[in-house]
C-alpha cells in the first residue's frame, strides 16, 4: 500500500516538473538568444541592423532588411496562394461534399502536413523551379509591377518559394478553418435558407462571417509556419542577400540564412550574434502569431460551449 | 369538417420520411387550412420536427435524410426535385425551439432576407425594418439600438426578432417549431399573442409540447404518433371528443394533473429515499383508486418514485415538469 501511494505521489510530482520544464523551455531559448545577440545590440543600433541593406560581414556589416523582407515576401506570396484555396477547399468539403468524400479527403489532406519539408523541398527544385523558369519570360514580358524578369530566371526565386511554402501550409489551413465551418450552428444555415437565400449566399452571408474569428486563426497559424518554415524554402528560393524586386528573383529569407551559415566562419567578430540575433526574431515573431491564434481559438471554443 | 369554405393552403399526399433507414414519417395524408393555426401534437419523437421540415425541404440538409409523397404549396409540390426550392422557402417563415439570429445587428437581421432577394433602397430597408419589428411587437423595444448585435437581446426578443425576419420576406406560411419552449412564461405568452394576431394574414402551423398551448392556439390539430398520422380535426372536436383512443391517452395523459386529485403531498426538499417512503405512506392512507399527487424536486425522484410505485403495485398516470425546479407525479393507489 505505502509503496503505490509513493509511487502515485511520484508520478504526479514527475509529471508537473516535467510539464514546467516544457513550457520553461520557451523562455529558457529565448533568454539565450537575446543574451547571445546582446554583443550585436550593443555595437550596433537596432534601426540600422533591421533597415542596413548591406550584409558583408568581414567588413562588421549586418543589414537584416533583405532578409526580413525576403522572408515577408515568401510567406505574404505564399499566403496569397494558399488562402483563397485552402478557404474555398475547407467551404467544399464542410458544406458541400458527400460524408464519404469528406471521409477520404481529410485525412489525406493530415498526410500532407506530415511530409518531412526537405521532400517537399526536393519536389520544388525538380517540378516548381523549372516551371518557374519556364513561365518567367512569358510573363515577365508582360510588365506587371513585381512580375517583370528584367534578367534571366534560373526558377530558383520568390515564387518557387512562394509555391513550395503554399503547398506546405494549405493542409494547416485547411484542416483548421474545416473544422470551423462544420463548428457553425446548424441553426445558421435553418435561419439563412429558411429566408430563401440559395447555399452560396447561405455560405457567402450568413456561414462564413459566423465562421470568420476561426477562419482568421486559420490563416495566423498558416502564416506562422509558412514564416519559419526553413528547409523546403531554402532549397528553392535562390539564395541571394539583396531586395527582390520581382517574383522571379531570388531571395533569401532568415531561416535559410541562419540554417546556411551558423556553424561556419565563426570567427568573425559578431558574425554569430547576428545570426542569433536573426532567430531571436523569427521566435518572437512567430510566438506572438500563433499566441494571437491560439486565443482566437480558445475564445470561439468557449462561445460555442456556452451556447 | 364545420367550415366547408374554408381553403386548403398545405395538401399533404402519402409523405413519408427517412433517416438513413429510420422511417420517421409513415404515409402522411393531411390538409393544412388556410389563414388558420394548424397545431401539430404529439409525443417526443414521434416526428413532428421532420414534418415541418419537410414543408420547406429543411430536411435536405441532413445527411442520409430523404422524403417521398406530395406536399403541395399554391399548386407547386415542394417534394419535386425540380423546382427552385428557394422560393418556397421564401414562401415559408420558419420560427425556431431556440431563436436563431444570424451574427449581425438587428437591422442587418432583418434585412437579412430582403436584401438577398436584391432590394437594395436604404430607405425601403429602413421601412421593412420598422413594419416588421412592430408586427412582431419589439420595435419600442429596440427602436434606439438597431444597429447592436442581435445576440444581445433576450431569448424572448431575439425569438420576436427571428418572427420579424421571417415576416419580413413576406411569406403566406409561418411554420413554429415548438416557439416558445426555450422562453420564459411572459415572452412566451407573448409570441402566442402575435401568432393570433397573424393568423388573419398567415396560415400558421405550430408544433406543439404543450396542449394547453395547443388548446389556446389552434383552430386545428393534427395528432403525430410514431411517425403515424393519428387524428386531424377542429381543435374544438379534437379537444373535447376524440374519434382516436390514442388520442384521448395522449391529451388525458397531459390532462391529468389537472384532474382533481385526491390528496397531495409536497416532498420538494426531500431526497431519495425519504421521498419515495413519505408518497408511500400517503399512499397508504387512501382507499383503492383514489389519485395521489406528488411534488418533488429531486432530479432522481422524477425516475425513481415513479418505478418504485409500480413496482408496489400502483399506476403512475403522469410525469410532467410544472416549473424549471419541480415535477409532478400522479399516481393512481
Ligand atoms: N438527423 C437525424 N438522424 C437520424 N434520426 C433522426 C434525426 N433527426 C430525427 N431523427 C429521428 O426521427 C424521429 C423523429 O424526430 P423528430 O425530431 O421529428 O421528433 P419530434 O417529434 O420533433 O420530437 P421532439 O418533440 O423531441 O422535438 C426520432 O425518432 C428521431 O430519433
Ligand atoms: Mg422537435
Amino acid at each position: 500500500m505505502r509503496v503505490r501511494q509513493l509511487k502515485d505521489l511520484l508520478a504526479g510530482r514527475l509529471m508537473i516538473a516535467f510539464a514546467i520544464f516544457s513550457s520553461l523551455l520557451v523562455f529558457l531559448i529565448a533568454i539565450a538568444l537575446y543574451w547571445r545577440s546582446k554583443p550585436i545590440l550593443e555595437a550596433k543600433s537596432l534601426s540600422d541592423l533591421l533597415l542596413g541593406s548591406t550584409w558583408l560581414p568581414f567588413q562588421g556589416e549586418f543589414g537584416f532588411y533583405p532578409f526580413i523582407l525576403g522572408t515577408l515576401y515568401v510567406t505574404i506570396l505564399a499566403m496569397i496562394f494558399a488562402v483563397p484555396l485552402s478557404i474555398l477547399s475547407a467551404i467544399y468539403l464542410a458544406e458541400y461534399a458527400h460524408e464519404n468524400l469528406r471521409e477520404k479527403v481529410l485525412p489525406l489532406i493530415d498526410l500532407l502536413a506530415g511530409i518531412p519539408p526537405v521532400v517537399y523541398g526536393v519536389f520544388g527544385v525538380l517540378a516548381i523551379v523549372p516551371l518557374v523558369e519556364y513561365i518567367a519570360p512569358v510573363i515577365g514580358k508582360l510588365g506587371i509591377p513585381f512580375l517583370r524578369a528584367e534578367s534571366y530566371s534560373t526558377g530558383f526565386s520568390l515564387l518557387a518559394g512562394g509555391i513550395v511554402l503554399a503547398i506546405m501550409v494549405f493542409p494547416i489551413i485547411i484542416s483548421i478553418s474545416h473544422e470551423v465551418f462544420r463548428a457553425v450552428p446548424s441553426e445558421i444555415r435553418d435561419a439563412s435558407l429558411s429566408l430563401g437565400a440559395t447555399k452560396w449566399q447561405t455560405i457567402k452571408h450568413a456561414v462564413i462571417r459566423t465562421a470568420l474569428p476561426g477562419i482568421a486563426a486559420a490563416i495566423i497559424l498558416g502564416f506562422s509556419r509558412a514564416f519559419g518554415e526553413t528547409m523546403a524554402v531554402l532549397m528553392v528560393v535562390g539564395n541571394v542577400p539583396s531586395v527582390p524586386k520581382s517574383v522571379f528573383d531570388p531571395a533569401y529569407p532568415m531561416p535559410a540564412l541562419i540554417a546556411n551559415n551558423y556553424g561556419e566562419m565563426m570567427s568573425i567578430p559578431l558574425y554569430d550574434s547576428a545570426l542569433l540575433l536573426a532567430a531571436l526574431i523569427l521566435m518572437l515573431v512567430i510566438l506572438l502569431f500563433t499566441l494571437a491564434a491560439r486565443l482566437v481559438l480558445i475564445r470561439i471554443e468557449r462561445s460555442m460551449a456556452h451556447g | 369538417m364545420e367550415n366547408l369554405s374554408l381553403k386548403n393552403h398545405i395538401s399533404i399526399q402519402d409523405l413519408n420520411a427517412f433517416y438513413s433507414g429510420h422511417h420517421a414519417l409513415r404515409d402522411i395524408t393531411v390538409e393544412i387550412p388556410q389563414k388558420q393555426i394548424t397545431a401539430i401534437i404529439g409525443p417526443s419523437g414521434c416526428g413532428k420536427s421532420t414534418f415541418l421540415k419537410c414543408f420547406n425541404r429543411l430536411i435536405d440538409l441532413t445527411d442520409g435524410a430523404r422524403a417521398s409523397g406530395k406536399i403541395i404549396v399554391g399548386g407547386i409540390d415542394v417534394l419535386d426535385g425540380s423546382i427552385d426550392i428557394t422560393d418556397v422557402r421564401r414562401r415559408m417563415g420558419l420560427l425556431p425551439q431556440k431563436p436563431n439570429p444570424l451574427p449581425m445587428s438587428i437591422y442587418d437581421n432583418v434585412t437579412y432576407g430582403p436584401r438577398i432577394h436584391g432590394i437594395k433602397d436604404k430607405k425601403r430597408l429602413d421601412g421593412i425594418v420598422e413594419k416588421y419589428l412592430k408586427i412582431a411587437g419589439l420595435w419600442d423595444e429596440v427602436k434606439d439600438r438597431l444597429k447592436s448585435p442581435a445576440s444581445k437581446l433576450s431569448i424572448g426578443q431575439q425569438q420576436r426578432l427571428c418572427l420579424a425576419r421571417g415576416l419580413a420576406v413576406e411569406p403566406e406560411i409561418i411554420l413554429c417549431d415548438e416557439p416558445t419552449s426555450a422562453l420564459d412564461p411572459l415572452s412566451a405568452q407573448h409570441i402566442e399573442q402575435q401568432l393570433l394576431k397573424l393568423k388573419n394574414d398567415y396560415t400558421i402551423v405550430i408544433v406543439t409540447h404543450n396542449i394547453h398551448q395547443a388548446m389556446r392556439l389552434a383552430d386545428y390539430v393534427v395528432h403525430l404518433y410514431l411517425g403515424e398520422l393519428v387524428e386531424y380535426g377542429p381543435a374544438s372536436e379534437v379537444f373535447k371528443n376524440p374519434k382516436e383512443e390514442r388520442t384521448r391517452a395522449y391529451i388525458n395523459g397531459t390532462f391529468l394533473a389537472d384532474l382533481k386529485t385526491d390528496a397531495e403531498i409536497n416532498l420538494k426538499g426531500n431526497v431519495c429515499p425519504y421521498n419515495f417512503m413519505y408518497a408511500k405512506q400517503a399512499l397508504h392512507d387512501l382507499s383503492n383508486g383514489k389519485l395521489l399527487k406528488v411534488v418533488v424536486d429531486y432530479p432522481t425522484a422524477v425516475t425513481e418514485v415513479p418505478r418504485g410505485m409500480e413496482a408496489d403495485g400502483h399506476k403512475v398516470l403522469s410525469v410532467k415538469q410544472i416549473n424549471k425546479t419541480d415535477w409532478e407525479i400522479v399516481i393512481q393507489k
